[in-house]
């Protein structure tokens, strides 16, 4: 009750936003404390395809985990929307019945739900949502590793690669629009990029010896991965193209799964040097590596949150893997309990918050906040080696 | 009792007989770095040649059954004393054609996929660089990593895992 009480105060004292097409707030609207969540009503979208929309919106909030769902009817944050002739209108009411939040999207059911659920997100947590953003992985459905894409919630999986070969370590671009994997058409491990709009492949880092764990820098205009052409597994910086390769490390152990600060400045990755794999950061001029102090001994698979902040990684653990995230500013390391004892290849969704990884053959999104676990996609064979886009 | 007077000369001889011995282990040390251990100021290995194009360690004109796979300890990509001796025959085949060898390395199934992909590479250079200081010819030897994939054996088990972590040797023709 005192909880309400607050809100209703916080919400009145709060200028009430002007009814416009386009709302985009630079700030958050509404302060959440990490313990809170908002309540939120959601009343059905009417309209043709009213009762899709309203279901992928009800998810897509639920997920985000900034939201407590609430029956409507009373006072307080309700969205509401219309759906016709292919586009949905939004809106977001407060307290007092004032527009927050005002819009008309377009594109199929789906892409309009996860549109308007993401600028529900932005408007009132001021963070990025998920909602619009892409995933791909490797599954064995087919009897072989291949490449699949799929919205970040499990719906509209599609097969990407046909190579009938082993096709695996796929990363996206952060506009999700572009797809790098390591296959083996030509029996060595190649980078291949692929433009997801048009299909169009291209073999862009085909050194001799195995070339594998492409990721994008930020920008999309540059690839880091390990390539092993001068007899050892070495990181790389190439290209989008495949072209200037640049060598960042000299080393007589095993470089493995850079992953790129949102900067573009540094490149965090694994190195065992003759021991058990460990973390360390360099700068994308190359130089000098720096350990990542995680506290653990065989650590692998670095992903770098979008805010900068933390590292997610695998530590070997016993005969399984746990997800664990380190914080830079801290220095402190969490090990996920909820993810369990058997989860490989943490990566970091848009909101720095959530991370997808696999659990035995299955996908799992875990709030690394709450430690709330939701399976997005089990039924392909195994799945493996997740990515995510912006 | 043979009774050994310290004078100054035995004393220069015993000194000479231990540093020789010294030198021999030493000389045995590097070999043991050549073939893939840790040294803390490494530059670089031997560059691999450019790939023979059309033909891959899976091909069908491959010959992938005359040697015997390498075997590796857990977490580890040094060729193993015990292990070293399947070399020789590997030299002797590759000097006597004149085709290409590809070292294929893979691992067991306790890592993480990626770097799964990096050991199985780093044992098939290993080998590699073992067969260069046996006299092989670098710019005739490849390698290729399947990490974790295609293994010997699908089983979870020691013995399973032991029979993956290997690197296989295919010659070209």
């Amino acid at each position: 009750m005192l909880r309400k009480i607050l809100l209703a105060l916080t919400l009145l004292s709060l200028p009430v936003l002007p009814p416009v097409a386009q709302v985009r707030a630079e700030t958050p609207t509404i302060t959440v404390s990490k313990s809170d969540s908002i309540a939120l009503a959601l009343t059905p979208i009417s309209g043709s395809e009213g009762e899709l929309v309203t279901s992928v919106l009800r998810n897509d909030l639920s997920l985000a985990g900034y939201f407590n769902l609430v029956s409507g009817g009373q006072p307080g944050l309700t969205v509401s929307g219309s759906d016709s002739g292919g586009v949905t209108s939004g809106r977001v009411t407060d307290f007092s019945g004032g527009t927050v939040l005002q819009r008309q999207y377009r594109g199929d059911a789906r892409q309009r739900a996860h549109a308007f659920a993401r600028d529900i997100i932005e408007t009132l947590t001021g963070n990025p949502g998920l909602p619009g953003s892409r995933i791909a992985f490797v599954a064995t459905r087919t009897g072989r590793k291949e490449i699949y894409t799929a919205d970040y919630d499990g719906s509209n999986v599609r097969q990407l690669t046909h190579d009938g070969n082993i096709s695996v370590a796929p990363a996206l671009s952060a506009d999700g629009r572009r797809l790098a994997y390591t296959g083996y058409l030509k029996g060595y491990a190649d980078i291949y990029t692929i433009e997801l709009g048009s299909g169009a492949r291209r073999r862009v880092v085909k050194f001799p010896g195995t070339n594998s764990g492409a990721t994008w820098s930020p920008d999309g205009s540059r690839l880091a991965c390990t390539v092993s052409r001068d007899g050892n597994p070495e990181l790389y910086i190439v290209s989008a193209s495949g072209s200037g390769a640049q060598r960042l490390t000299h080393t007589s152990g095993v470089e493995s799964s850079p992953s790129w600060s949102p900067d573009g400045q540094e490149i965090v990755y694994a190195a065992d040097n003759g021991g058990a794999p460990r973390l360390y950061r360099i700068s994308a001029n190359g130089g000098r590596p720096r350990p990542v102090a995680s506290g653990y001994r065989f650590t692998t698979e670095p992903d770098w949150s979008p805010d900068g902040k933390k590292i997610a990684f695998n530590l070997r653990e016993g005969g399984g893997f746990r997800v664990a995230v380190h914080d830079l500013a801290s220095g402190q390391t969490q090990t996920l309990s909820s993810a369990g004892s058997n989860a490989q290849n943490p990566v970091w969704g848009p909101d720095s918050r959530h991370l997808l990884f696999t659990d035995g053959p299955n996908l799992v999104m875990i709030d690394s906040r709450t430690g709330r676990r939701t399976t997005i996609l089990d039924g392909l064979g195994a799945i493996s080696e997740p990515a995510w886009s912006r | 009792m043979l009774h050994l007077r310290l004078t100054p000369i035995t004393r220069l001889f015993g000194t000479a007989l231990i540093a020789l011995s010294l030198a021999a282990c030493a000389g045995a040390n590097k070999k043991k770095q050549y073939a893939g251990s840790e040294d803390g100021d490494f530059v670089s290995g031997s560059s691999l040649p450019e790939r023979q194009e059309g033909v891959s360690f899976l091909s069908g004109n491959v010959d992938r059954q005359s040697v015997s796979p390498v075997y590796f300890a857990f977490d580890s990509y040094e060729v193993e004393p015990g292990e070293a001796y399947k070399l020789d025959a590997v030299v002797r085949k590759l000097q006597g054609g004149s085709g290409q060898l590809i070292i294929a390395g893979f691992t067991d199934e306790r890592g993480t996929w990626e770097y799964n992909r990096g050991l199985g590479e780093r044992r098939a250079q290993a080998v590699r660089a073992h067969l260069l200081s046996l006299g092989a010819d670098g710019s005739r030897i490849q390698t290729t990593s399947f990490g974790a994939d295609m293994p010997a054996d699908p089983a979870s088990n020691e013995a399973a895992w032991a029979k993956n972590r290997r690197a296989e040797f295919g010659f070209t023709p």
